[in-house]
């Protein structure tokens, strides 16, 4: 069994007085795609963004419990310290707009001081090979975002994430604006990046999951129902309530 | 947030029907195979050939099933994408189609070497023979009824009676074997015999495998975790019986 690189450990997550999720704990092992499936509202893009300290961004919003990251609890870092290290993919492309797509890659370097210019163009190149955009816009880096096709713009979204150096990728319903042939692109991209990185990845899409999370957990009503590999989970799921959801007899 | 009613989730059928519709079908195709069983062993043991034509013209009938259950099996794999119970009851079908297609098979190559030649003096055989049909009859319809009825323990019970198969497939063997030693002149017939006691033990084993899929469609267990096999030998290296003959 491979280390565990993020750990979960009693999480509750509030708006105001009302849990969103409630003790959750969890364990996503090193260098494998965790999938979290769950119904519309159950919580799963509240829990993954406390992940990264997401969630306190938000007004009345508070957080019980801790993630630690290699061992140290991320709720005692400074939380631009903690993102740097893990990354964050959303579920619709959110390329900046009046940036190249250079510039939307090289944007993460630049917040995090002073770096030669050689030095620059290596971490693009290499960000944008890992997200298996290079290759298509290798004679254009200095294009505007917006001429990118969504798939494109998504992908130009993860390399801004790995751009950053992060040891930890969380990914949002990465698929669900694009189509099918984007989509398995990501798909296969999600794949290649879990050589270097832990993946978690929120999806609503059962076969996705199915196809590109080592692990899987299903969270319902705020609470973990289960969690397991994810071939054990969908063949054989070990809660009534797993087999209910991903059979759709609800949801 | 947590649109849920209170007291659980709203269940709703999901592929219930269908996969009901696929059992269905699949229990169907069963009686087909275990008709032609049924009516292939009477035909043998009659010598009736008028009776055994019958058996072997339904053949055709038996490939149809077979087709139209895997193409059923296939498209609902494909259209639904099918997840845990419903998943494994698919993959079960595309299997139990499978054995129960040699089932019929069987029925159908009993009535294939049927011959007017049957009678002789061998009372003792055909009454093995009788008794194990009986056996291995109710072995197909018993695991048909696990299938049909969702039953878990039906399925279950399967495995205890192929053992008194498997020890009346021997007792046959036996029996046949002694009668070529008495009477070499009827060997090509006693070969037959020795053919269906065959035939009846590898129908039983096809129904165990039958119930065996439906244990996994319904509970996702595999054989392996609640009857792991045994280890075995070459029958003449097992302990001999008490009344002192080795064991055939």
């Amino acid at each position: 069994m491979e280390g565990t690189k993020l750990k979960v450990d009693r999480l509750t997550a509030y708006y105001g007085d009302n849990p969103a999720i409630r003790e959750i704990s969890l364990d996503f092992p090193e260098r494998r795609v965790t999938a979290i499936i769950g119904p519309s509202g159950c919580g799963k893009s509240t829990f993954i963004r406390c992940l990264n300290r997401m969630h306190e961004t938000g007004a009345h919003t508070r957080v019980e419990g801790k993630v630690l990251l290699d061992g140290e609890d991320i709720y005692d870092d400074d939380p631009v310290r903690v993102r740097r290290r893990i990354g964050m993919v959303f579920q619709r492309p959110n390329p900046f707009v009046t940036m190249s797509i250079y510039d939307n890659v090289s944007v993460a370097l630049r917040f995090n001081g002073r770096h030669p210019r050689e030095y620059v163009d290596q971490v693009v190149i290499r960000s944008l090979q890992q997200a298996a955009l290079w290759d298509e816009v290798s004679d254009r880096v200095d294009a505007p975002a917006t001429s990118l096709s969504g798939g494109q713009q998504q992908r130009l979204c993860i390399a801004r994430a790995l751009a950053a150096g992060p040891e930890v990728l969380l990914m949002d319903e990465p698929c669900s604006a694009l189509d099918p042939l984007a989509t398995s692109k990501i798909e296969e991209l999600i794949g290649q990046l879990k050589q270097d990185y832990t993946v978690v990845i929120v999806t609503h899409n059962m076969q996705q999951a199915a196809r590109v999370a080592d692990f899987t957990a299903f969270i319902y009503l705020g609470g973990l129902v289960e969690f397991g590999p994810t071939e054990q989970l969908f063949e054989r799921p070990k809660e009534r309530l797993t087999e209910q959801y991903i059979t759709g007899r609800f949801g | 947030m947590n649109e849920e009613p209170p007291g659980g989730p709203k269940i709703r059928a999901g592929y219930d029907l269908e996969i009901r519709h696929l059992k269905n079908r699949a229990v169907e195709m069963g009686d087909w195979a275990l008709q032609m069983f049924h009516d292939g062993w009477e035909a043998f043991e009659a010598g009736d050939l008028e009776a055994a034509q019958k058996v072997l013209d339904r053949g055709a009938q038996l490939d149809r099933y077979d087709e139209d259950m895997e193409h059923a099996a296939i498209a609902f794999l494909v259209l639904r994408q099918p997840t845990a119970i419903d998943l494994r009851t698919a993959a079960a079908l595309l299997k139990i189609t499978t054995h129960l297609d040699r089932i019929g098979r069987l029925g159908f190559d009993m009535a294939r070497i049927t011959s007017p030649e049957t009678s002789g003096d061998k009372d003792d055989l055909t009454r093995v023979l009788e008794r194990m049909d009986a056996v291995v009859e109710s072995m197909v319809r018993q695991a048909l009824d696990a299938l049909a009825t969702d039953q878990v323990s039906l399925a279950r019970d399967l495995f205890r009676r192929d053992d008194e198969v498997d020890q009346l497939h021997r007792e046959a063997n036996r029996r046949i074997i002694d009668l070529m030693v008495k009477t070499p002149a009827a060997a090509p017939r006693l070969a037959m015999d020795l053919l269906v006691a065959r035939h009846f033990e590898r129908i039983a084993d096809n129904a165990c495998k039958v119930g065996e899929k439906t244990i996994y469609a319904l509970t996702g267990q595999r054989r392996s975790e609640y009857l792991p096999r045994h280890p075995v030998v070459p029958y003449v290296l097992e302990a001999p019986r008490k009344d002192g003959r080795a064991r055939k």
